[in-house]
């Protein structure tokens, strides 16, 4: 019995000194940001929206790519979509009638920006210096067969 | 009209590019025995240049775009070396442009190549029947268009997708495309007979006739 009391007597005494500890929490908090939607926007070349295009979606974690959703633009071109909580990279595939594209998403890096390339009238201008160069390899066969023909003769 | 890649399954990318291979073969070894290539080099090279800039001139239809392909132009004066030069231009427009894909040349050479081919047999065999070139050239060019819309839905049809429900949404489409291609061809071909008929891949002399 006096084992007892003794007992009592020091979980009072811890209990009093537990009174005298400051405030704290046991709990450590967390905040995970997280975007709400994200906004694709696709068209075909000269700018005319794809309309009921077909959207796949896939969430990139860890490398491992898996179909997140799938759905179709609005009739401006426009798919909207809720990322999972904790991934931040994505694939968007959209396809219409042959017409297909992808493009790697990543939220965590903001939006990105284009890709840059030659202007338009650039690229022809290349396209046609190949057909040149073509034209040119084909005219040197042609003289050189004509040559061989005025030889024989 | 042009298929980009990651569409179509291996074997039918595979099946283009036989196809394709088969056929730059038979039109440049067929067009050998013609002789006189130099004086077609020119001629090739401003139609190729053409099939290739043609592509960037686009009419919103909505739902979808649609462009100038001019493959029934290119049958209609180059005869079978329309093939080889849709297929230069296709490569142009696939590495330059982003034009359909690289994976996807031989296919799409296929859907476009074929009927120009066609265009070109049913300009020839319609000018010896005595019909009016303007007329025939209108009809071979917009003709050339509604088989690549065959052509097109026949492939994806491999993807899934209803034959009947794609041919009808791309012809649809493809009506401004289609009077479009005819009226230039058809001009095209209406200057050329006038001003330098030996361009054209028909019997100069028959031409000359016409003209006595």
């Amino acid at each position: 019995m006096k084992i007892i009391r003794y007992l009592s007597v020091l979980t009072l005494i811890l209990v009093l000194f537990m009174t005298l500890m400051p405030v704290a929490s046991a709990h450590r908090v967390y905040i995970k940001e997280q975007i709400k939607e994200v906004q694709i926007w696709t068209y075909y070349g000269g700018g005319t929206p794809m309309v009921d295009a077909d959207v796949e979606i896939y969430s990139i974690k860890d490398g491992q790519e898996e179909l997140y959703l799938e759905g179709m633009t609005d009739q401006d071109g426009m798919f909207y979509f809720e990322p999972k909580l904790g991934v931040s990279q994505y694939r968007t595939i959209v396809s219409a009638t042959g017409h297909s594209t992808d493009k790697k998403i990543d939220l965590a890096g903001g939006i990105q920006q284009e890709e840059a390339e030659l202007p338009l009238f650039m690229r022809m201008f290349v396209g046609f210096g190949y057909l040149a160069g073509l034209a040119g390899i084909g005219m040197l066969f042609a003289a050189r067969k004509i040559k061989r023909e005025h030889s024989n003769n | 009209m042009h298929i980009s890649d990651g569409v179509l399954s291996p074997m039918v990318i595979a099946v283009g590019f036989g196809i394709t291979l088969v056929l730059l073969v038979i039109t440049l070894w067929w067009n050998r025995n013609d002789g006189n290539v130099a004086e077609q080099i020119p001629k090739l090279s401003v139609m190729t240049g053409a099939f290739f800039v043609a592509s960037l001139i686009h009419i919103p239809v909505p739902p979808t775009s649609v462009h100038l392909i001019l493959n029934g132009l290119m049958g209609v004066v180059l005869g079978l070396l329309a093939y080889p030069a849709i297929f230069i231009g296709l490569i142009l427009q696939a590495l330059l442009f982003q034009h359909g894909g690289i994976t996807t040349i031989g296919i799409n050479s296929v859907i476009m190549g074929i009927p120009a081919l066609i265009s070109y047999g049913i300009f020839k065999v319609g000018y010896r029947k005595g019909i009016p070139p303007a007329i025939i050239g209108a009809i071979s060019g917009g003709f050339a268009i509604f088989l690549a819309v065959i052509f097109l839905a026949t492939a994806l049809i491999t993807t899934g997708e209803e034959f009947i429900g794609i041919a009808k949404l791309v012809t649809i489409s493809h009506i401004p495309i289609i009077i479009i291609e005819a009226v230039i061809t058809g001009s095209v071909v209406a200057f050329l007979v006038k001003v330098k008929p030996e361009l054209l891949p028909i019997d100069v002399e028959v031409t000359k006739d016409e003209d006595n």
